[in-house]
């Protein structure tokens, strides 16, 4: 199992690919860095303002980045054929998607919790004492949202992980994992009440504060969760576990 | 190269029983059974279509059997554990990723059976790509490919080979080289199996010959016996496919179009 997982890694590491999407999820600092000027100008003129955190602002930046990393780590294998090198030389494909699974969880969770801990860090330092709406806080209340969006990062990549297995297309990966993203959770809440809410609830954006326990935004409308944070936790590594799944059963059940 | 000479396992066998594969109303591989031992090249031959490839796939446990058995050294291979150090396989040279060294790629494969980053600069020599080992394989000329693709195949110093029109896309340099290849792998008593439609090539190179058409055994052989009872191997792969192929022009082989539109 050690040099499938070293095997694995050299595979992430030695794509371009990978070096994208890292940095396509990193320039949530950058972006924070922007931002955080913009609305510390802004207090400037009007002596406070309720801007939202640049980590959460951007959070979809990175959580997209990086779901894509996920998908390609198991399309690029199908696409060019390497997937039959890869079962030959693995032939137990348990084996091989755990793997897969460890080394895409492992880093997007470290690019990701990298990410938004320097965007919280860069933001507040420029912030400074100005109150901006996202600096008022102690960093311990705001460190389990932190941890809280870093997991649903991860957990978006397996997703992509577990659906590229499953689709063996890297289009058709990567517009589910944004349809569970963005478009599902649009849809639901139209469901007629109170399904709504409730599937809303389960819901991977709004999975992520309520994991933290604290009051959000959904649907323009603040609002404290319906899910107790252990169950929102639940909620959300059932998304990863039943994507990987669904990767493995595919992988294991058909051709290669 | 290793020398196997005194490590010679006469458990370096291919053995199929009954192979059976469908793939909805086709019969890729019908009732296979045969064997492959040690210590010369086999080649293996047959009409685009006939089963070749899909029987190799097979023998990899990368596609199920519909019913019958594939063994390497007697087990299926998906019980082996550390199968690249028992068994190799050239299946398709442009199975790589493009944006990947030509070492990177194998060290990739090597690490999965935990061979050592050495054996990696050895096979790489041996097939002379050494002084592209740092380049992307994406720009890779066919010849080059296969050239990796067989480096991948030994990495592991194996005692069973499978190569799959490995000579395709090389120049008549590497053609040579492939033959020198495998007949030295072969006398070091590993069990080659080799698929082509080179018969000239395959008549130096091969010693047995196993012939599948529609995915049936058609003749398995020695390159003497057939050589003996045909004018050459080429004449001899034609007689006994003639009913056989199954994509190609139907007019120098009349049964093979009567069969099809009778079917």
């Amino acid at each position: 199992m050690r040099g499938v997982l070293a095997s694995e890694w050299l595979k992430l590491r030695t794509v371009s690919s990978t070096g994208y999407a890292i940095g396509a999820a990193t320039a949530m600092i950058a972006l924070g860095a922007v931002w955080s000027f913009y609305v510390g100008g802004l207090a400037d003129e009007r002596g406070s303002v309720r801007a939202a955190a640049p980590e959460a602002g951007f959070l979809p930046l990175v959580q997209v980045s990086l779901a894509v990393l996920g998908v390609l780590a198991a399309t690029s294998e199908h696409a060019t054929g390497t997937i039959r090198l890869s079962l030959s030389a693995v032939p137990k494909r348990g084996v091989l998607i755990l793997a897969k699974t460890g080394v895409v969880a492992a880093l997007t969770l470290a690019v990701s919790l990298g990410a938004i801990l320097t965007t919280y860090a860069v933001s507040r330092v420029i912030a400074g004492d100005r109150s901006l709406g996202f600096n008022g806080t102690a960093f311990a209340n705001d460190l389990p949202g932190l941890l809280a969006s870093a997991l649903s990062v991860a957990v978006l990549a397996l997703v992509g992980l577990g659906l590229g297995f499953a689709t063996r297309s890297t289009a058709a990966g990567i517009v589910s994992v944004v349809s569970l993203l963005f478009v599902l959770p649009g849809v639901v809440r139209y469901l007629p009440s109170p399904w709504g809410q409730r599937v809303s609830s389960f819901m991977i954006p709004d999975l992520v504060p309520q994991m933290a326990g604290v009051r959000f935004r959904s649907g323009g409308a603040w609002q404290d969760g319906m899910l107790p944070p252990w169950i929102a936790l639940l909620a959300m590594l059932a998304y990863a576990a039943v994507a990987v799944g669904v990767g493995y059963w595919s992988l294991k059940r058909r051709d290669a | 190269m290793w020398n196997r000479l005194e490590a010679t396992n006469l458990m370096d066998v291919i053995e199929l029983n009954e192979l059976t594969k469908r793939y909805g109303d086709t019969l890729a591989v019908d009732r296979l059974s045969f064997r492959v031992e040690p210590g010369h090249v086999t080649g293996f031959l047959g009409p685009n279509g006939a089963g070749k490839s899909t029987t190799m796939r097979l023998l990899l446990g990368l596609d199920r059997p519909t019913s019958g058995t594939a063994h390497v050294n007697g087990r299926p291979y998906t019980s082996l554990t550390k199968p690249m150090r028992e068994v190799g396989a050239l299946l398709d040279a442009n199975a790589l990723h493009p944006g990947r060294s030509a070492y990177n790629h194998l060290l990739c494969l090597a690490r999965t059976n935990d061979l050592p980053s050495q054996r990696v600069a050895e096979v790489l020599e041996l097939v002379g790509l050494a002084g592209v080992a740092r380049k992307r394989a994406g720009g890779f000329s066919l010849g080059m490919k296969q050239r990796l693709g067989i480096a991948a195949a030994l990495l592991g110093d194996p005692g069973v080979l499978m190569f799959d029109e490995p000579v395709n896309g090389l120049d008549p340099d590497g053609v040579r080289w492939i033959r020198g290849l495998m007949r030295t792998l072969a006398a070091e008593g590993r069990t080659i199996l080799l698929s082509s439609h080179l018969m000239s090539e395959m008549a130096l190179t091969a010693d047995r010959i196993v012939i599948l058409g529609r995915g049936r055994l058609i003749t398995e052989s020695s390159v003497a016996e057939l050589t003996s009872r045909f004018a050459s191997l080429e004449e001899a792969y034609l007689s006994l496919t003639a009913g056989d192929v199954e994509y190609g022009s139907a007019a120098p082989s009349a049964p093979a179009f009567d069969d099809r539109i009778t079917r």
